[in-house]
Order: C-alpha cells, then structure tokens, then sequence
C-alpha cells in the first residue's frame, strides 16, 4: 500500500512541477532581456488547451505516429520513477537501475526519431537525423559518467547513489565529483535540447532539432509530447540536484513531516538550479551543429577523467 | 588543504581541456588567463601554508607576480598584438578538434599510468597534482604543434611553462626564490620577442599562419 503511494507521489511530483522549470527557464531569460515575458504557468494553460483540442493526423502517417506520443509520455514516466525525489519516498527500488533510466530515455527518442520520419515531411527528417547524431554522441559520456558514480557508491540504483552522497563520508568537493558533475550539466543542456545545442523558442529551419520532429503534431498528441519532454528536463535536473547537492541528511524529522520538508527543499533546489540554467543559456550562443561533436568530445573528456581519477587514485 | 590543492590541480587540467577545445584566439588568451588565475591561487596556497607554518615569505611573493605577470600583463600584451593581426578565429588544424580532445584524454591515461608508479613521487607530497601537472605540460606541447597561428602557438609556450612551475611547485613546495624570478624574467623576455616576431611574420607575410614561413619570397 505504502509503495503505491510512493508511486503515486512520485509521479504527481513528476507531472506537476515539471512544467513549472520550463516556465521558470522562460522567465528568467525573459527578464535577463528586459521583458515582461509570459507567466510562470504559461506551460499548463498550453497543456489543458491542447489536451481539450482534436488532433489533427495525416492521412498518409501509419500507427507508429498514433502510438509515438504516448510511447514517449509514458517512458519518460517510467524513467522519472527510478530517480526518487527524497530518498525518504522510494518508488521502485529494486526494479530499475540507472543503466534502465538511460535506455528508458533512448526508447522514447527512438519512438519520437521514428515519428519525426513518419510523416514524410523534410523538417521532420532533418530533425530526426540531428537528433540521433547529437544522442549518439552523448551517450558514452552519460554511461561512463553513471558508471563511476556507480562505482563509487558500489551500486547502479540512483538510490544507493544518493543514499552514499548522503551518508557524510564523501566530501562534495572532491575531483572525482566536481567532474561527473561538469559532465553531466553538459549532457543535460545537450539531452533537454537546450541552448548550446538546441535553442527549444526558435521554429527557424536551420538551427531547429527537437522542434522540427514534433512539428507535425497538434492537440493532444501535442500535448503528450510537450508533457514528456520536459518530464524527461526534469529527470535530469533531478539526477543533478539529488546527486550533487543531497539535502536529506539535514531533515531529523522522520514520516510525513520529513517527507513534505524534503520535497519543499527538492522543489527549491530544482527551481534554483533552473534560473541557473537559464542564466548559462542566455550568457551563450547556439553552436553550429558540426561544433556539437566539440561539446559532446569535452563532455567525454570531463566524465573520463572523474572515472581515471577514482580507479587509479581512489578517493 | 589537501582536497583543495586536488581541485585546483584538477581545474588547471581542465582549462587545458578547454584550451584544446577552443578554436577562437581570443578565447585561448581568456583560458589561458583563467589558467594562471588558478595557478596563483594555488601558489598562494602553498604560499600562506609555508609561511604559517616555517615563516617563508617567498611563495607569497611568487604567487603576487605570477597574477601580476600572467594574469595581467602576458595576456594583456597578447591581446594587443591580436589587435593588429586580422586573423580571429582558426581555421584548419592538422587534426580535428574532437580527435585532439581525445588524444589528450590518451596522454592523461599515459601520465597517469607511467607516473603514478613512480616510487619516489609517492612518498612525495601528492602524486595526483603531479600527474595532473605533467599532463598538462604534454598538453601543451600538442596544443603548440596543433595549431598554426603564432599566438596559438606561443599560448602553447606559456601552458608548458605553467606546467612546469606547477611540477616544481606540487613536489618540492616551490623553487628557490632567485630561480623562480629568473625564470619569469625569461618568460617576459620571450613573450615580447614572440610578439614582436608575430607582428613582424604578419606584416612580411599578411598572415600570421607559421606554415607560410616556408613559402619563399622573392
């Protein structure tokens, strides 16, 4: 019973916040700018006015257009469950490591890649295409960086990790992390389609990559979409500040309180890293696509190091 | 004390990185600076541990001239003589600049490996800056033979000499006094002759690019 609500927690944790970063992000760019900007909640009034609106489908598309959506709404789900949010909420313990989150991940892209091709139209393609080659290119910097922090904790379940981050003994500042840490801010800003790879307000042809694959949908295939990736932001953000920048050890409280004070802080720490992540997209330009393999090759480099520096040194 | 040293030994490697990724010119003089600033920092470390501890004022003083000299006054100097050289961004390298990235990952693998067995830095005071260190300097020797253009290059000079200085420092908690002077002296002497140099190679040739040195001219 209580790990049904754990999920359910979860979940709703999920579901309702994630929108509230991506309007956080757009604010904060917005004021960096000098405008006013659209308000926080400008992503649920998008989502409910899609959900409420027929879809519109090509006659040529087949089921994998159909199915697409919810694929990839419901391994971005699947995948937001294996990261709790406390340690003190524990969704899933046993049946999913962080090896499952990745490739949880990689199936909605594919589904998405697959859907972008669908249809037939050339933005699609072209979207499809940078989308793969930008993933591929992330991938080995993701496993190895998850592999280390796996090493390190002796585990490959986010719990365990965040469990030993918490335990006190390992000190925050330490080479090994700071590393892993640098890398996987890399691979978020690269997997959310975020500004140094993708830029997520523009629908300009050349420069466009998530966009251009879901352009072909409308209402509440739209919607799902939308909903999904910024579920799938939000999974890395909090792989970022679970990890990183553990909190739970500071809460003595034990049961509700402790659970209801720990999510207040996750949801501080998520909106402050979120304002920072909008201050590191407005101080840099998009890159070309072809200086992607630049980023993705540092990306590589940072994670390598932290793995070199814990197997031969220790820490 | 000792965990910060790492982190700053590790950051230092990392500029290197950077420095290896970068492909504008204004940029490897803007890394290079921040590399200095962390040397400084380090040195000033070293520097306040050293003096409460055994009363040494000389680290102190070789951590203000190194922000002075290399935080300062090189980049300083370097940045004007881009000013007068049209070229901005590099074009060509001999490889490309993931492989680079990824070669310097193998000459990391290589220091750490070959030096970490070295018995007698390990009963030194801490084997991990010193490989940091050493890869750093291998760095920048592939940094000054990747890039063409003569700032580049010349920035590939000074990233050896701060490897160098950061060896020597990690393993012996500095150099004397009168040879850490001399050496930066020497620096200053060669960065102007370089600068010079760079001007004199643009304007002879209108272009900053070494390969065209060995083009005859008539």
């Amino acid at each position: 019973m209580a790990e049904l609500f754990y999920v359910l927690l979860q979940i709703g944790i999920f579901v309702l916040i994630s929108p509230l970063v991506s309007g956080v992000i757009k604010k904060v760019k917005a004021m960096t700018q000098k405008r006013k900007g659209a308000p926080v909640l400008q992503l649920y009034f998008d989502l409910t006015k899609l959900l409420k609106k027929q879809a519109v489908i090509s006659d040529k598309a087949s089921w994998i257009f159909k199915a697409s959506p919810y694929v990839v709404f419901s391994t971005a789900i699947a995948a937001s469950l294996l990261i709790p949010v406390t340690t003190f909420v524990v969704p899933g313990r046993f049946s999913g490591d962080i090896i499952m989150l990745v490739y949880l991940l990689a199936l909605g892209r594919f589904f998405m890649t697959l859907s972008g091709l669908d249809t037939g139209s050339t933005f699609g393609g072209m979207g499809s295409s940078r989308e793969v080659m930008i993933s591929s290119l992330m991938e080995p910097s993701i496993l190895v960086s998850v592999f280390t922090m796996g090493l390190i904790a002796k585990s490959t379940s986010v719990y365990d990790i965040m469990e030993m981050m918490q335990s006190g003994n390992v000190s925050l500042t330490h080479p090994v992390f700071i590393m892993i840490f640098l890398a996987l801010l890399i691979i978020t800003l690269a997997e959310t389609s975020r500004i140094p790879v993708d830029d997520p307000a523009t629908h300009l042809e050349l420069t466009m990559v998530h966009e251009a694959m879901i352009l072909e949908y409308s209402g509440r295939h739209l919607a799902l979409m939308e909903l999904g990736a910024s579920i799938k932001q939000l999974v890395f953000i909090t792989l970022i500040v679970n990890i990183f920048l553990p909190h739970d050890q500071l809460i003595t409280y034990t049961g509700a309180m402790g659970i209801i004070l720990s999510i207040a802080i996750y949801i501080l720490k998520v909106v402050g890293f979120s304002v920072l992540m909008a201050l590191a997209e407005v101080s840099t330009v998009k890159f070309r696509l072809f200086s992607v393999p630049n980023l993705a090759a540092l990306s590589f480099m940072l994670s390598f190091l932290g793995f070199l520096q814990y197997f031969v040194f220790g820490r | 004390m000792e965990n910060y040293l790492n982190l700053l030994s590790h950051l230092m490697l990392l500029s290197s990185f950077v420095l290896m990724a970068n492909k504008r010119i204004r940029s490897y003089i803007k890394t290079f600076r921040m590399q200095s600033a962390l040397i400084g920092t380090t040195a000033a470390l070293i520097g306040f541990e050293s003096f409460s501890s055994s009363g040494r004022m000389d680290v102190l003083v070789v951590s203000t001239v190194i922000i002075a000299l290399k935080v300062i006054y090189i980049p300083n100097l370097l940045g004007s003589t881009l000013e007068n050289i049209d070229l901005k961004v590099e074009k060509d390298f001999f490889l490309n600049i993931p492989i680079l990235v990824l070669i310097s990952c193998g000459i990391v693998v290589f220091s750490y490996f070959s030096i970490s067995a070295v018995e007698g830095i390990n009963t030194g005071i801490m084997n991990v800056q010193i490989v940091n260190s050493i890869s750093m300097i291998l760095m920048g020797i592939l940094f000054m033979i990747s890039r063409k253009n003569a700032i580049g290059q010349i920035v590939g000079f000074l990233v050896i000499e701060n490897g160098l200085f950061v060896t020597a420092m990690f393993s012996t908690e500095g150099m004397p006094f009168i040879i850490d002077m001399g050496i930066f002296i020497d620096i200053i002497t060669a960065v102007l002759i370089m600068g010079v140099m760079v001007f004199k190679i643009n304007e002879k040739f209108e272009s900053a690019d070494t390969n065209k040195l060995k083009n005859l001219r008539g």
